[in-house]
């Protein structure tokens, strides 16, 4: 407990939460470190070691395998170069400094493309897709979840719960596929694709329109899937600080049902939810893979699949370790926003 | 079996197990079910592919003239083989690692539970993909890397029931007379995670299934095995939508979210039965209150009167009586002390008679009458403007009936707002900061949260917030239970002093009849959900009437007669869907006869607002009305 | 799409061929109705792919190729009918001694910057293309002999030191790159974003994957195509594809599943064409038919099964195969049943009075029995005769690999297992990606059966250079087939420079195959298309190959109406 005093105008001490926000930053760090090294065993273990395997690539010219082969150092030891000369000098030390230069490294099968390129228009295409989805699902999971808990055992209570037990049993892809068959056969939506291309619009809103329309169904899918587990979640959550003894205070102080939930039980209901979109960001990967498969949309899933389609290593490698780090930024940010929303953490 | 008994009401898992166990024997049997055998060669014609639903196909066929109907059927056993086995390959690293790291604890389970953090963060859809794709896609390595990336979540949730069994009383105390760690594992801590752990593991079989799926979609299932996923791919990549053939899409889809669907269900069923949650909260509708038709007593100087009131709860099928006729009078000015044990309904009384009884409660009956107005009768809008206005409570465990994400001063500025709207923000923030100091916090405390506060201070500042408003009663509920002596004479003083000052009426819930003796005008002693003695202070402690009030007054010391030996109760009070037919007393009653047994004593008036519920005092009363 | 993997790995055989052939006053085929009554409008096209690389010495996929036969010309291009016509070279003439090729240019062709298409742009793009290392094809349509040379503007000469037959097959890949954009770049790396090409098409932007948008040069030398744009959509998804037509998203797609023909056929909006895919392809059933003296010493394992190297257990399961059936369930019908190597879309190189094996599983049956392979064990399986050393494999039970790219071939794979079960013979399906079943097939011929595919060029000389003895040791030869009178044909028609006389001995090498075969092929695929009628008009769908997307529809096709 801090002495009196010592307080400044935020309601805990600067100090506190500031070592706090350091030791996530740093811990979040060694992750990605790991996560680094993880990512250069892993493609050196399994039987297609990107290194190995390009030099073997017969699309390489002699001249791209020695390039390789200097690039990642295969001449050298793995770990240490304990032959004399430099220890560090090894295949994962090259690794690490290539990496630390913003190198991933040559596309085998996009020649004359860095990934890092590769990756970033990629991820720009997805996130396109993504946000709006976990935007919607996040605002209607929620919504949801609030009235199934406030009404809980009610009829909407439960039809609520049945729709999102359902959705959560839904293979994404299958949903895609439904969606298509329904959307482009009766609906008349677009089957793929972000915008019609060289469409002329006279109007901001026109664009826009044609702009939703093709995303309508690929975001329908995404958001629907994810709908359920964020109704789920929410319900649980509001029911348990619905059922919180400051609940009945704010009640007896006279608050509305409205007032309460805004007041007092929207912020705390909110809190697993935070971890949860973290979490989900893993499963956003799989969503997405799913989803840009079925609606050919450009994006990181659909980039990974064709990556291990044509043993793209490289390609892979990178998108790899861009879907890891992202997932623990993510991770990093929902624990910093979950410090700002509950003064109450102060320990790890 | 209790748990079966328990699981078979749920009927979320029932449905799951049932459709669970369709699939399995679906798959079991799918040789004989199946009207055609996928595996087996045909020669089908141009007409056989993505032929409709027909007598002879009724699911139709599919991109290669199959049977859908028939690979839906043996479908259901790569699902299943895939979702048993990556589940008991998950459950038995997870429940390994789970275990040791929660055994162990220290730094091997630090250690341990950073690589399962790690883990975590690794996407494993793309890792899956990565490897089914460099280590060839059979169901054996299909398996195995789902299973083997499927452990996290198992490992986490082992090792928290693994952390709170260790430090259980039987296994500290197998410790101290020297079982070794594996004899403890074994015997104490296994047993109680065991179950959990498989409930976990009918979760993880749906995540399996669908994993398997997702695999077989993008191309990367088993290619000589016939799955849901596989049938989905074909239908996809070999155009079912373009030939309009829903029926080789749908029924492999669906067949994937009946056994997801049933796991789920019968995982989340399981889980629930270990580790029940709380299904309801105090914003749920209020159930219609039934107030009796009456008209309020005409003496001005009543500030509450609860009539008769009687209060219902919701307990399996039946509803049980927590509160049956109690009738209370509160003056203006005048602190009432209710007393009695735990379990007596003297909260649920005071929490009905506000009308913020917890869901499943609700008034059944009588009046509470309050300024003119039948509390019991009114709706929650017109109940509202009342609230902390004229009446307020403080609430037992301060901790909790405070927000603990807003601060203190906030808390009490809301209520000020929300009822005098006129008020600014900086005015209610002032007069808030001003209460504290009444209570004898700081004012410049108000910018803390509660979790920065003592466990007094915080008693003090659910005070200040009872007294936002300056309401004509205050009910206050255990204020002092869990403080230690000093903090509990100040919190009375200042109760007292408060109401001295303010001129507001008082009930005190406690089972502390010290602290009543000291700061109240009246006693009312309940027992089994009735008042079964009433009056002054001086009447009640020094003349009892009822050998329940006795028994109370001899198990407490007594600082005039400090050697006296303290007898304590035996027994305890009834439970509510136990009420004894006569007497609710008569069980532990010294002086219980037979009648107390068989008939219910009436309160029996024995002078102006004192009254008993005993048999033993009609003589007496007998006397106060012929006399 | 699903012999990309393949095209990648083996090599110069590229699925890719026609160029566009483009008005002007060269004799073509084109049927030009009606003068156009409405011009200009946007054609959008669906596809399942996407080009991945504009320069022309790296890319390597067949959408790529589309993109530079729009963007860029030829010196010759070939017909959809097979015929070599005039393009950029408006004429040209092989010396007596078949030493010195002479190419007559068009007048007056300029790049899409203006700058005026010389001679000396042709002889830097073939210089470039012979020398540049880095580049994947270019250079194996040079055998580093040719002595390039511009007298005039518009005359290219390449004098050779030893005489070669395919000139024109050489020349239809050469896309003619501006030089004074090109020379000051590093061809291996450079991006050629911009694509200054002299073709009937410019293009104006290009998404990666999503879809690339490209402007008609209506100052086109031989003629502007009609239409104002062309737009190619990626939908990687077929049913995608097709319902983007159905709903008018697009106006054609370049390929879609055969199941969808029906729906497609009902739309009286829509036409569906189907044809010769513009590179033949062909399906195979490689057998491991290495003998040890063949087994290549560096890096040979050759653990085929001995009974496969038996010429009567092959003909067994010739007979054991009916490829009618596989037409019918894996392509709908669209699909012709193979002979020998050479694919049924080359024209006058495929030996079409070659007598195949009938589907009869008695008569394989009977075959093996003959042979001495019986069930003596009464498994099910037979086993190799007791003369025979079949080492540790004394039943006929053979690995069966496939690539898991094919969309054809787990079928097939299942199909095949059901029937030569029939007569005996048990299969253990495999499934590999293109490279762990490259490592397993060749040169180490550490495998039994496997199922593949090839596309070919337009002139026979690489499919059948693939069953030399000389190409066990580099990998080519996938089956260890080595037959002296086969290679003595091979290298006779490589030399040979009348056309006659080649077609003969080219159909005699795939006589020779039929009989021994090292492979079988179950059939040779053709492609579907279609389009909206209502929308464009003009396609050209009555060629023996069908290419929608190709220069020679796109440049005459119009607005309907």
């Amino acid at each position: 407990m801090r002495g009196r005093g010592l307080r400044a105008p935020p309601p805990i001490s600067l100090m506190t939460r500031g070592s706090l926000f350091l030791r996530k930053i740093i811990w979040a760090l060694i992750t990605i470190f790991v996560v680094i090294t993880f990512n250069f065993f892993l493609f050196r273990v399994l039987p297609g070691d990107p290194a190995k395997a390009g030099v073997k690539d017969p699309r390489l010219s002699p001249q791209a395998v020695a390039a390789l082969q200097q690039r990642f150092g295969l001449d050298k030891p793995v770990l240490f170069n304990t032959q004399g000369g430099n220890l560090f000098d090894s295949q994962y030390f090259r690794y690490l400094g290539a990496l630390a230069q913003g190198d991933l490294g040559t596309s085998y099968a996009y020649k004359s493309r860095p990934v890092t390129s590769m990756l970033g228009r990629a991820l720009v295409n997805t996130l396109w897709l993504v946000l709006p989805a976990q935007i919607l699902a996040i605002v209607l999971g929620v919504l949801l979840g609030l009235v199934a808990a406030w009404r809980r055992g009610t009829k909407l209570d439960v039809s609520a719960l049945i729709f999102a037990l359902f959705t959560w049993a839904l293979p994404t892809f299958f949903l895609g596929i439904l969606l298509l068959f329904v959307g482009s056969r009766y609906l008349g939506l677009p089957t793929g694709g972000r915008i019609t291309i060289g469409a002329d619009y006279a109007s901001f809103w026109a664009t826009a329109g044609d702009v939703l329309r093709h995303l309508l169904l690929p975001t329908l899918t995404f958001a629907l899937v994810l709908l359920g587990e964020y109704m789920l979640i929410m319900r649980s959550s509001v029911v348990e600080v619905f059922s919180e003894d400051y609940i009945l205070t704010a009640k007896a102080k006279g608050l509305t049902t409205f007032q309460i939930i805004r007041r007092h039980a929207f912020r705390n209901a909110m809190l697993p939810i935070v971890t949860l979109i973290a979490l989900n960001l893993g499963f956003t990967v799989s969503g997405a893979i799913q989803v840009e498969t079925v609606f050919s949309w450009p994006g990181l899933g659909k980039l990974t699949v064709d990556a291990v389609a044509q043993r793209d290593y490289p390609l892979l490698q990178g998108a790899f370790l861009m879907l890891a780090v992202s997932v623990v930024v993510a991770n990093l940010v929902a624990e910093l926003v979950y410090l700002r929303l509950d003064p109450r953490v102060t320990e790890v | 079996m209790r748990g079966w008994a328990r699981f078979r009401r749920s009927k979320m898992g029932m449905i799951g197990a049932v459709m669970l166990l369709v699939a399995v024997v679906v798959a079991v049997f799918a040789p004989w079910l199946a009207p055609y055998d996928p595996y087996a060669p045909s020669s089908p014609t141009i007409e056989d592919i993505y032929a409709p639903p027909s007598g002879e196909h009724l699911l139709g066929t599919d991109d290669g003239g199959e049977d859908v109907l028939s690979g839906l059927i043996y479908g259901s056993r790569v699902s299943l083989i895939v979702g048993f086995s990556a589940a008991t390959i998950s459950l038995l690293i997870g429940g390994l690692i789970g275990l040791v790291a929660g055994f162990r604890g220290g730094r091997v389970g630090n250690l341990l539970m950073r690589i399962t953090d790690f883990f975590l963060v690794i996407p494993d859809i793309a890792l899956q993909i990565v490897i089914v794709a460099i280590v060839g896609q059979s169901l054996r390595n299909i398996i195995l890397v789902i299973g083997v990336l499927g452990w996290t979540p198992t490992a986490r949730l082992v090792r928290a029931q693994t952390l709170t069994v260790r430090e259980r009383k039987f296994v500290l105390r197998a410790r101290a007379v020297g079982g070794s760690d594996r004899y403890i594992l074994r015997r104490h801590v296994l047993p109680q995670v065991l179950p959990l752990m498989l409930a976990n593991t009918v979760l993880e079989i749906s995540l399996a299934i669908l994993a398997e799926s997702t695999l077989a979609f993008i191309g990367l299932g088993d290619p000589t095995l016939i799955s849901w996923g596989q049938m989905l791919n074909f239908a996809f990549t070999r155009g079912a939508v373009s030939a309009g053939a829903w029926w080789a899409l749908i029924p492999p889809g669906l067949g994937i979210v009946w056994v997801v669907l049933g796991t789920t269900l019968l995982g989340n069923a399981l889980e629930e039965l270990l580790n029940p949650r709380l299904g309801r909260h105090f914003l749920e509708k209020e159930p219609p209150t039934q107030a009796t038709p009456g008209t309020a007593p005409e003496q001005p100087e009543l500030l509450l009167s609860i009539k008769d009131l009687k209060v219902t709860f919701e307990v399996g099928a039946a509803p049980v009586v927590a509160v049956d006729g109690v009738s209370l009078d509160v003056c203006r000015g005048e602190a009432m002390g209710l007393v009695g044990e735990s379990g007596c309904g003297k909260t649920t009384t005071m929490l009905a008679a506000l009308r913020l009884l917890p869901p499943g409660g609700a008034i059944a009956g009588g009046n509470i009458w309050f300024e003119g107005r039948d509390l019991a009768a009114l709706r929650p809008n017109e109940l509202r403007p009342m609230r902390w206005r004229q009446f307020s409570m403080v609430f037992q465990g301060a901790m909790n009936a405070l927000n603990p994400v807003k601060t203190v001063g906030w808390q009490i500025a809301e209520a000020i707002r929300q009822h005098e709207p006129t008020v600014t923000a900086d005015e209610a923030a002032a007069r808030a900061g001003h209460l504290l100091e009444t209570v004898g916090i700081g004012g410049d405390r108000a910018g803390d949260y509660p979790h920065e506060f003592s466990g007094g201070m915080r008693q003090r500042a659910m005070i200040a917030l009872a007294l936002a408003c300056g309401p004509g009663l205050v009910v206050a509920d255990e204020p002092t239970t869990a403080l230690d002596v000093m903090i509990q004479a100040q919190i009375m003083d200042l109760l007292a002093a408060l109401r001295a000052e303010l001129g507001m009426s008082l009930v005190l819930i406690t089972h502390d009849l010290g602290v009543v003796a000291e700061s109240c005008d009246r006693a009312a002693v309940m027992y089994g959900g009735v008042v079964v003695e009433q009056g002054t202070i001086a009447e009640v402690f020094r003349d009892p009437q009822h050998p329940y009030t006795r028994l109370l007054l001899a198990a407490f010391p007594d600082i005039d007669q400090p050697d006296r030996p303290l007898a304590s109760i035996p027994g305890t009070p009834p439970r509510l869907d136990e009420i004894p037919p006569g007497c609710r007393f008569a069980p532990r009653c010294p002086h219980a006869f037979e009648r107390c047994h068989t008939e219910r004593p009436p309160a029996y008036p024995l002078g102006p607002r004192r009254e008993a519920a005993c048999f033993l005092v009609e003589r007496t009363w007998q006397g106060v009305t012929d006399g | 799409m699903k012999h990309r993997t393949l095209a990648l790995l083996l090599g110069l055989l590229l699925v890719l061929a026609a160029c566009g052939d483009d008005g002007g006053e060269e004799t073509t085929t084109t049927v030009t109705t009606a003068p156009p009554t409405t011009t200009g409008g946007t054609v959008r096209i669906g596809w399942g792919g996407a080009p991945a690389d504009l320069n022309p010495g790296i890319g390597v996929l067949i959408e790529d190729y589309t993109l530079y036969e729009l963007v860029y010309n030829t010196p010759i291009s070939l017909d959809l009918d097979g015929n070599y016509v005039p393009e950029l070279a408006t004429d040209w003439y092989v010396s007596d001694d078949d030493l010195v090729w002479t190419m007559k240019l068009a007048e007056g062709v300029t790049f899409h910057d203006g700058t005026p298409l010389t001679s000396e742009d042709v002889k830097f793009t073939l210089e470039l293309y012979r020398d540049t290392e880095d580049f994947v094809f270019m250079p194996s349509y040079f055998d580093g002999d040719e002595v390039i040379e511009a007298p005039d503007p518009t005359t290219v000469t390449i004098t050779k030191e030893v005489p070669t037959g395919s000139f024109e097959g050489r020349m239809v890949f050469m896309y003619i790159l501006p030089k004074h954009i090109w020379e000051n770049e590093d061809p291996a790396t450079f991006d050629n974003a911009a694509m200054i090409g002299s073709g009937s098409f410019k293009l104006t932007e290009y998404r990666q994957g999503e879809y690339l948008r490209l402007a008609a040069n209506k100052d086109y030398w031989g003629g502007a195509p009609i239409v104002d744009e062309v737009i190619f959509q990626t939908f990687e998804n077929a049913d995608a594809r097709v319902q983007a037509l159905i709903n008018g998203d697009v106006d054609m797609v370049t390929e879609f599943p055969a199941t969808a023909i029906p729906t497609l056929e009902a739309n009286p909006n829509i036409t569906v064409a189907t044809g010769e895919p513009l590179a033949p392809d062909l399906t195979d059933i490689i057998f491991n038919v290495t003998e040890p003296e063949d087994c290549p010493a560096d890096d040979g394992i050759c653990t085929g099964h001995p009974a496969l190297r038996d010429l009567q257990v092959r003909r067994a399961l010739a007979q054991a195969v009916d490829k009618q059936q596989l037409i019918t369930t894996l392509l709908l019908g669209l699909g012709t049943p193979g002979r020998a190597i050479v694919p049924t879309g080359l024209g006058v190189w495929f030996n079409d009075a070659l007598e195949d094996y009938a589907f009869d599983l008695n008569e394989a049956n009977r075959l093996l029995d003959e042979a001495g392979y019986l069930d003596t064990d009464d498994n099910g399986i037979r086993e190799c005769p007791a003369a025979m050393d079949c080492g540790d494999r004394p039943e006929l039970r053979f690995r069966l690999n496939y690539p898991e790219d094919s969309d054809t071939a787990p079928r097939l794979a299942q199909t095949l297992a059901d029937w030569w079960q029939q007569i005996g013979v048990d299969l253990q399906i495999q499934v590999l990606d293109s490279d762990t079943l490259t490592s397993v097939c060749c040169p180490s011929f550490d495998y039994d059966v496997i199922i593949w595919g090839w596309g070919s060029d337009p002139d026979p000389g690489f499919l059948l250079s693939v069953l030399t003895c000389e190409e066990i040791p580099t990998g080519t030869n996938e089956s260890g087939y080595c037959n002296p009178e086969y290679d003595a044909l091979y290298a006779a028609q490589q030399a040979e420079t009348d056309l006659d006389t080649r077609v003969a001995m080219v159909h005699e090498m795939q006589q020779i195959l039929m009989d021994d075969l090292p492979y079988i092929i179950p059939f040779c695929a053709l492609s579907s298309q279609a389009y909206r009628n209502d929308r464009f008009v003009g396609w050209r769908d009555d060629a023996t190959k069908l290419a929608l997307e190709d220069p020679t529809s796109l440049d005459v096709i119009r607005p309907a109406g």
